[in-house]
């Protein structure tokens, strides 16, 4: 059990669209100082449950409670330290990036000067064009930009690198990494590039349908889940093969590839041994991981 | 399954098209029950050719669709496919419209024969012109807007009798001339360049109720009109409003107002030259609805219609600034107050034109009809600010679904035209002061009570 108190709480939380269920008996709490990435297809209910957070939607049954205030009620005082990127990237066009940049700064007592313009010169953003104008990878930065410039507690970024260059996707990933040396930020990380997320998550979420189906933190899932290669080094393989809870097996001339989950590595390591054959064992992509629990 | 049939499918399976059909069906009918019922007077069989016009614009917008999609580019036969699906829609419909010329009376059976060829030519060139315009305007559903000018036009000056007449007295011209257009039309909408013209270029055609993909749309459009223009905020009005922001405590609502202020007062600054459009379409729409007697008021209840539709709500946006429900709710109301200014603006002014336009513009005939200015009424200035809070009432309930908008918002509008259309009454000229004020203050509570709902129980963004 964490001893810290979570930021958000979710109790049963359920949300219609229509006859559709967006969200159904969602049961989440998170707790500061995570990256937390929030995975799943389409229309499995990431933004729903995103937006739930920060009160722009309202459950139809439940509670969600962010800072210790209903998401309904909250305030200034609470929103003001939530930073979020909306995946559409809603901003005002007329204005000039700057424009743009001071207009949002007057909402926000810690807006840190030095940090925006750091930001702006990593992502190279320029300042002088209209917002209308942009790209939608240049949109993006900006987006992302005002969303950490107040040094928010809790960042959330709905999709955020979808529109970005692989060059900006990586700087903006080890901007994430910055965000969080600081004590008791967290972000919530939604989005569909399993190999990016996977380098700055440290607990994951992934959901399908509307529901939850695995809450965990990273470090537990690659403990979980294995794959064993084996290679029988110009002999024939054994028929049957000593390891338990395979949930998946590809064998073809002497070599296999099992994915084994839960059964602890040590385990695996000693099954290995009964083994005449060269046996590597090591963790399981996050792309691999989401297979087998959303199949 | 031809490509041609795939595409010709369209016409059954857009969801939008239905109430197309309903309209049309209503004005098809009446365009025959005035050959049947009707007196027996000259020009009552152009019903249908005119309606072909419509048929075109509408029509043609089902291939350019297909063509805006990415995919189709690449899809075997498509590019060719357009001119076949436009001529196919429009022979069928223009068959149907030709054969009432078989009722056309005194004429012996070759020169109904021919009449009939002649009908189905002069519908086919109104067709096409129609489908044309589609490819040629950017905005052509626009045209439709005419439409009702054009009749009334070509009915004051009769050229409905004299295209019957050229059609049924000189049929040979009007085949030649159909025939002609065919051709010229086949040959120009056959050119394959076109669908790399419009290959991924965004459309908004029958999906103009998708507020998901009209966002998009609106946003690329806009891109480019953003590069051209020119003018900026200037740094004098940017501070004086982070200046009032600024006097304001971090939570107070007083920030949030002004913030509101700044981002719905500056767009319009920006774009002087639609101001200055606007100045214009005022003194010319001022001078003409004079002439037009009753009819004039209906720009009273359309023109706050069309503003609040097109109006950027900050109680739904999804950008993120630290105001909750509460700072949402006082942003909304001061984006609509400014917002009901310059409504009421145009309207005073338009009223105030009017009378001078009263004082200095002369009496006229033209074939028979004396045309006298009359300026419109000053109790019609309440109509804007009672329309007004309605829609946006309405909008913020429906704002998922602009089609519920717009027919709710004409229905009360017809409901307000009805003493108009049946007593020839103006809707102002019936109602006494108090009730004025009694039905101000209805329509401004009430809104202020569905914003409230919608700020504080109703989920702001997305779907929700």
């Amino acid at each position: 059990m964490n001893s810290e108190k979570p930021i958000v709480q979710m109790r049963k939380v359920c949300k219609r669209f229509g006859n559709i269920k967006a969200l159904d008996d969602i049961d989440l709490q998170i707790y500061p100082g995570r990256i937390i990435g929030l995975l799943g297809a389409n229309g499995a209910g990431k933004s729903t449950l995103l937006r739930n957070i920060i009160g722009l939607y309202l459950e139809d049954e439940g509670a969600c409670v962010t800072f210790g205030c209903e998401a309904k009620k909250l305030g200034p005082k609470e929103l003001g330290r939530i930073g979020y990127v909306h995946q559409e990237g809603e901003l005002l066009d007329w204005m000039t990036v700057q424009q743009l940049i001071r207009y949002v700064s007057a909402y926000y007592q810690n807006w840190n000067r030095e940090l925006e313009e750091k930001y702006i010169e990593d992502f190279e953003i320029s300042t002088k064009v209209r917002v209308g104008s942009l790209s939608p990878g240049q949109r993006q930065r900006v987006a992302i930009l005002l969303a950490i410039g107040f040094e928010p507690e809790l960042l959330i970024l709905d999709e955020p690198a979808a529109a970005l260059d692989p060059l900006a996707r990586a700087q903006f990933l080890d901007l994430l990494l910055q965000i969080i040396q600081t004590e008791n930020r967290t972000i919530i990380i939604s989005s569909h590039i399993l190999s990016d997320v996977e380098k700055v998550i440290d607990h994951a979420v992934i959901m399908k349908e509307g529901h939850i189906l695995l809450d965990s933190s990273f470090d537990e899932l690659r403990e979980r889940f294995s794959r064993v290669r084996i290679s029988a080094l110009g002999k024939e393989l054994p028929a049957e093969l000593p390891f338990e809870n395979v949930v998946h097996c590809k064998r073809s001339d002497g070599q296999a590839i099992l994915t084994v989950q839960d059964c602890p590595r040590e385990k695996l390591q000693e099954q290995a041994k009964s083994l005449d054959c060269w046996v590597e064992i090591e963790a399981l992509p996050l792309e691999e991981i989401y297979k087998i629990v959303v199949s | 399954m031809s490509i041609l049939t795939v595409n010709l499918k369209h016409l059954y399976q857009r969801r939008g098209l239905w109430l197309v059909y309903v309209i049309m069906v209503i004005f098809a009918l009446a365009g025959i029950a005035v050959l049947f019922k009707g007196p027996e007077e000259p020009g009552r069989f152009i019903g249908l050719i005119v309606l072909a016009f419509v048929v075109g614009l509408l029509f043609a917008v089902l291939p350019l669709e297909v063509l805006s999609k990415p995919f189709s580019y690449c899809l075997p036969g498509h590019r060719k496919m357009v001119r076949r699906f436009v001529f196919c829609v429009g022979i069928f419909f223009n068959i149907f419209g030709s054969l009432l010329f078989f009722v056309y009376p005194s004429l012996n059976a070759g020169q109904l024969i021919l009449a009939v060829c002649s009908a189905f030519f002069a519908g086919l060139i109104s067709y096409l012109i129609g489908a044309a315009l589609v490819f040629a305007a950017r905005n052509s559903v626009a045209f439709i807007g005419f439409l009702p000018v054009i009749i009334f036009a070509g009915q004051f000056f009769d050229l409905h009798t004299v295209l019957e007449r050229v059609i049924v007295e000189n049929p040979l011209v009007v085949i030649s001339v159909g025939v002609l257009t065919g051709c010229v039309v086949w040959v120009w909408l056959g050119d394959e360049g076109r669908a790399r013209r419009y290959c991924n270029v965004p459309w908004a055609g029958f999906d103009a109720w998708n507020p998901a993909k009209m966002k998009k749309i609106s946003r690329i459009r806009m891109a480019g009109k953003w590069d051209k223009l020119k003018k900026y905020t200037s740094p004098r009005m940017e501070r004086f409003f982070l200046g009032r922001m600024n006097r304001y405590n971090y939570v107070s609502a007083g920030r949030y107002i002004w913030g509101a202020l700044y981002a719905a007062s500056v767009v319009p600054v920006l774009q002087l030259k639609s101001i200055l459009s606007i100045v214009i379409i005022v003194i010319l729409m001022s001078f003409f609805l004079g002439y037009m007697g009753l009819a004039a008021t209906f720009m009273f209840f359309f023109m706050p219609m069309i503003i609040v539709m097109n109006m950027r709500l900050p109680v739904h946006s999804s950008m993120l600034i630290s105001g909750g429900r509460r700072e949402r709710f006082a942003g909304t109301i001061t984006a609509v107050a400014i917002e009901a200014v310059p409504i009421s603006v145009v309207a005073v002014a338009m009223v105030a034109l009017s009378m001078l336009f009263k004082a200095i513009v002369p009496e006229f005939t033209l074939r028979e009809v004396t045309f006298t200015y009359r300026a419109i009424g000053a109790r019609n200035l309440f109509v804007p600010l009672l329309i007004t809070p309605f829609a946006f009432a309405v909008r913020l309930i429906f704002y998922r679904k602009p089609i519920y908008v717009m027919s709710l918002l004409m229905l009360v509008i017809y409901l307000m035209a009805f003493p108009e259309i049946v007593w020839h009454k103006q809707f102002s000229a019936m109602i006494n002061l108090i009730s004025i004020i009694a039905l101000l203050v209805l329509g401004w509570g009430t809104f202020l009570l569905v914003l409230h709902h919608v700020c504080m129980r109703r989920s702001l963004a997305g779907n929700g």
